[in-house]
């Protein structure tokens, strides 16, 4: 009888052998080099980039907003116009040491208000909604590695969608492994090769694949020791276990992370205040971890939302759904400060910003200047970025 | 056209699909009952529920300590209800239509909204008007919560509901413009209820009320009609566009058909929802009688929840201690469906979307809790594997045939048989 070691590296076997794999999962992953690591950070539910960095001199912003502006005297001054929502005072180191960058007004043509619509344009970097598969999945793709990028959390984002399947979801490190039953190794195994077709074979497929990545997770995850004390939130302990990944060397180029909550329709200022500090105390953590770890300078966060809201508050003291809004990105890679220009409060469009950075320009600088990789292969064209990234 | 209905009398592998679609799973005694009938007049029979409820439920909603203790309970009773309740086809739907008509806990946190809310998804299960349908859930204080309608006023209007009814819940994307998302607000202003807000008062029951004095009496246009818009108008135009018929048999396709659904079967039902004028039972009934039906087999891979009431409804509706039944229900928020939270109010997309590394564990990891370990059921007979893949020869059948009765029983609902429908 094989002990569960030796069924795992039969298991990785049948994956390379099986001829209904995806092309690339059968190839070397060689090409996947390089220990840069983006983590991308999603604001689900369209955060309201106004009230998050915010333009504290325009007469413009607190007119709009009697009931939901943040006042002056609240606000973090990080620019002679611009200051930080008091929730993320957490940040305000990384701020003050250069490590974070906001990038203003970032949209994309013909802005979409569903949020489904919005978010799908966001993880296929395709506004025209053609393309079912994400911009990391063809990311792993160009990679060759199905295991280069992950997703921290319960499901699997679109943007984390290949060809054929998604890639991971890691949702608690140490229960990522299977413990079968002594003795049942070898009929699973069987039970596996019997010939399918239709969803069982891909089902077959998704449960081969899992035996490989599980192995490779445990391998290496033993080595991580926490550098910094986590918030008691689940977006901090999604933070925690991306940094024990990233520590443990698992080889993982993009890691997924979601924060959700951010729909503010009524009753805006506490929801959006408690998200925000959840949001500033879980990196702020994570940030620390990664310098202690000595993996800092190898580490960058990319942080989006599927679209700001609306410039006028509503009746409700919350905001409807609005179209561009701002980024932010953190880390020793980062070129900290604002990039872009503010957008105009007094020239809207339907009570709505008007963008001005493509979003996609800062995919791509994230892509080509910290990755390595051949941004107009995955975002389908040339973008320019606002040179956020050092260096 | 309609849906061709199926000409042969059903089969046994016919009816067990039947059953894995509509009872979420069945006994092998159960599969054989029905084999030998017409397609029309199980479809019938199956859709002739009424409201009854199972006994001896052990959880009372009203008997939470909190409100999140009540929110547990009333997960905890819904689970049951699937399991043991004397009509799976009844929950399958009510199931389904809180998928679509979305609400979630993380804002509705007052316990009648809740249960007043799955008792109208229960009633209009197979609703016979899917206009009345969507009326009253839209007037329903859960929903009036969930999207923000209850703060929905003249001159300021929240947008919320009105672009999710449009968006979710009729059309889809494509059928109306920024500006009906707008007129539609203002024409839903002063829909709000009364009672049953905050934390202490999460037991009293809210109602229903309009507020005259907060509605907007102007003139408005929604999708292309013009007049003095009342909420009630918005429903009727919207739920009666034509794209609604298609949108929403669309999604009655993915409960029921495959995870990506053939569009021209999709278009049938489409038709007969327009003839009929959103008469859903009638819509079932076709559907759930066709040849488009019985061809589509092992096309949805089961929910979380759909798994493991199939894996009780196959064991034959073992009992459970109360504590095991709660902890199934968080096991299946933990593989990505808490009952009454989706993510987001578009609900869980479903399909693929189940699966990835963690879910599967977890799926493999119940199957061993429900079937190897000291605390699993006793099993006097291991379910056939009829019952356990939907067909009588699977192509793994020498190697189960020749496992004992637990570990046949845990390594067939490990199988990608078993996880489809």
């Amino acid at each position: 009888m094989t002990n569960r070691r030796d069924f795992l590296k039969l298991s990785a076997l049948a994956v390379a052998a099986t001829s209904g794999m995806p092309g690339f999962l059968a190839r070397a992953a060689a090409q996947a080099g390089g220990k840069k690591t983006l983590v991308v950070i999603q604001l689900t539910g369209g955060n309201d980039g106004l009230n998050t960095l915010i333009p504290h001199t325009n007469g413009a912003y607190y007119a709009a907003r009697p009931n939901i502006a943040i006042p002056k005297k609240d606000v973090l001054t990080v620019t002679g116009d611009l200051g930080m929502h008091p929730s993320l005072r957490p940040l305000m180191g990384l701020w003050d040491s250069g490590k974070l960058a906001w990038m203003e007004n970032v949209g994309y043509p013909n802005p979409n208000r569903s949020h489904f619509a919005s978010m799908a344009i966001w993880h296929t970097a395709d506004p025209t909604q053609a393309q079912a598969e994400g911009w990391i999945g063809r990311l792993a793709e160009q990679i060759g590695d199905p295991f280069c990028a992950s997703n921290v959390g319960g499901s699997t984002p679109q943007a984390l969608r290949a060809s054929d399947f998604s890639l991971p979801s890691i949702e608690s490190i140490d229960n990522f492994q299977l413990k079968l039953p002594d003795g049942m190794q070898t009929p699973f195994q069987s039970m596996l090769n019997s010939p399918r077709t239709g969803e069982a074979a891909y089902l077959t497929r998704a449960t081969r694949q899992m035996l490989k990545n599980t192995a490779r997770v445990q391998e290496n995850a033993k080595k991580y020791k926490a550098g910094a004390t986590y918030p008691q939130t689940k977006f901090a302990g999604q933070l925690r276990e991306a940094a024990r990944l990233i520590a443990a060397g698992v080889g993982q180029r993009v890691l997924y992370v979601s924060l959700g909550g951010f729909d503010t329709h009524a009753g805006q200022r506490a929801e959006q205040d408690e998200l925000l500090a959840t949001l500033a105390e879980g990196l702020a953590a994570f940030q620390t971890d990664l310098e202690r770890q000595g993996v800092a300078g190898d580490v960058i966060v990319m942080g989006f939302s599927e679209f700001g809201r609306r410039v006028a508050e509503n009746g409700s003291a919350g905001t409807d759904h609005g179209k561009g809004s701002v980024m932010f990105a953190l880390g020793q890679g980062v070129k900290g400060g604002i990039h872009g220009s503010s957008p105009d409060l007094e020239k809207l469009s339907d009570g709505d910003i008007i963008y001005k950075q493509d979003f996609r320009g800062v995919y791509a600088e994230a892509l080509t200047k910290w990755l390595g990789l051949n941004a107009r292969e995955i975002l389908g064209g040339s973008f320019t970025g606002p040179g956020w990234i050092a260096s | 056209m309609s849906l061709t209905p199926l000409p042969r009398k059903l089969t046994a592998e016919d009816a067990a699909h039947f059953l894995r679609r509509t009872a979420f799973g069945a006994t092998d005694a159960q599969i054989r009952a029905l084999a030998g009938k017409d397609a029309r007049s199980v479809a019938k029979a199956a859709l002739a529920f009424d409201q009854a409820l199972a006994p001896n439920n052990p959880f009372d909603p009203m008997q939470g300590a909190s409100p999140g203790a009540a929110i547990q309970l009333t997960r905890g009773a819904w689970l049951f209800e699937m399991v043991y309740g004397p009509h799976p086809l009844r929950e399958k739907l009510a199931l389904t239509w809180s998928n679509h008509f979305v609400v979630g806990t993380d804002k509705v946190r007052n316990t009648p909204a809740l249960l007043g809310y799955l008792a109208l998804l229960r009633r209009h299960a197979a609703t016979s008007s899917f206009e009345r349908f969507t009326l009253d859930i839209a007037q329903s204080p859960a929903m009036l919560r969930y999207l923000d309608n209850d703060q929905n006023r003249k001159g300021k209007p929240n947008e919320n509901f009105s672009r999710e009814l449009l968006e979710l819940f009729t059309t889809g994307i494509g059928p109306y413009t920024e500006t009906d998302v707008r007129e539609g607000a203002r024409a839903l202003t002063g829909w709000t209820f009364v009672g049953g807000r905050g934390n202490r008062q999460y037991l009293d029951e809210p109602k229903f009320v309009f507020q005259a004095g907060q509605f907007d009496s102007g003139r408005k246009t929604y999708l292309g009609q013009s007049g003095t818009l009342r909420g009630e108008d918005i429903i009727r135009l919207a739920t009666a566009h034509p794209q609604t018929a298609t949108f929403v048999a669309r999604k009655l396709h993915r409960a029921f058909v495959a995870d990506t659904p053939d569009e021209a079967a999709v278009a049938g039902s489409a038709e007969t929802w327009r003839r009929t004028k959103g008469d859903v039972g009638a819509v079932l009934e076709e559907l759930l009688s066709s040849e488009a039906f019985y061809a589509s087999r092992a096309r949805i891979i089961r929910s979380p929840v759909e798994f493991i009431v199939g894996a009780l409804r196959t064991l034959g509706q073992p009992t459970f201690d109360a504590k095991t039944l709660l902890n199934l229900t968080s096991t299946a928020g933990r593989m990505g469906q808490l009952l009454l939270e989706p993510d987001t109010v578009k609900g869980w997309d479903g399909g693929r979307e189940w699966i990835n590394d963690s879910t599967l564990l977890l799926r493999l990891q119940v199957a061993a809790a429900l079937t190897l370990t000291s605390k699993a059921p006793a099993l006097t007979e291991p379910p056939s594997l009829l019952a356990m893949t939907g067909q009588e020869r699977p192509a793994a059948a020498v190697l189960l045939s020749s496992l004992k009765g637990r570990q046949r029983t845990y390594m067939s609902m490990i199988s990608p048989e078993f996880q489809l429908a």
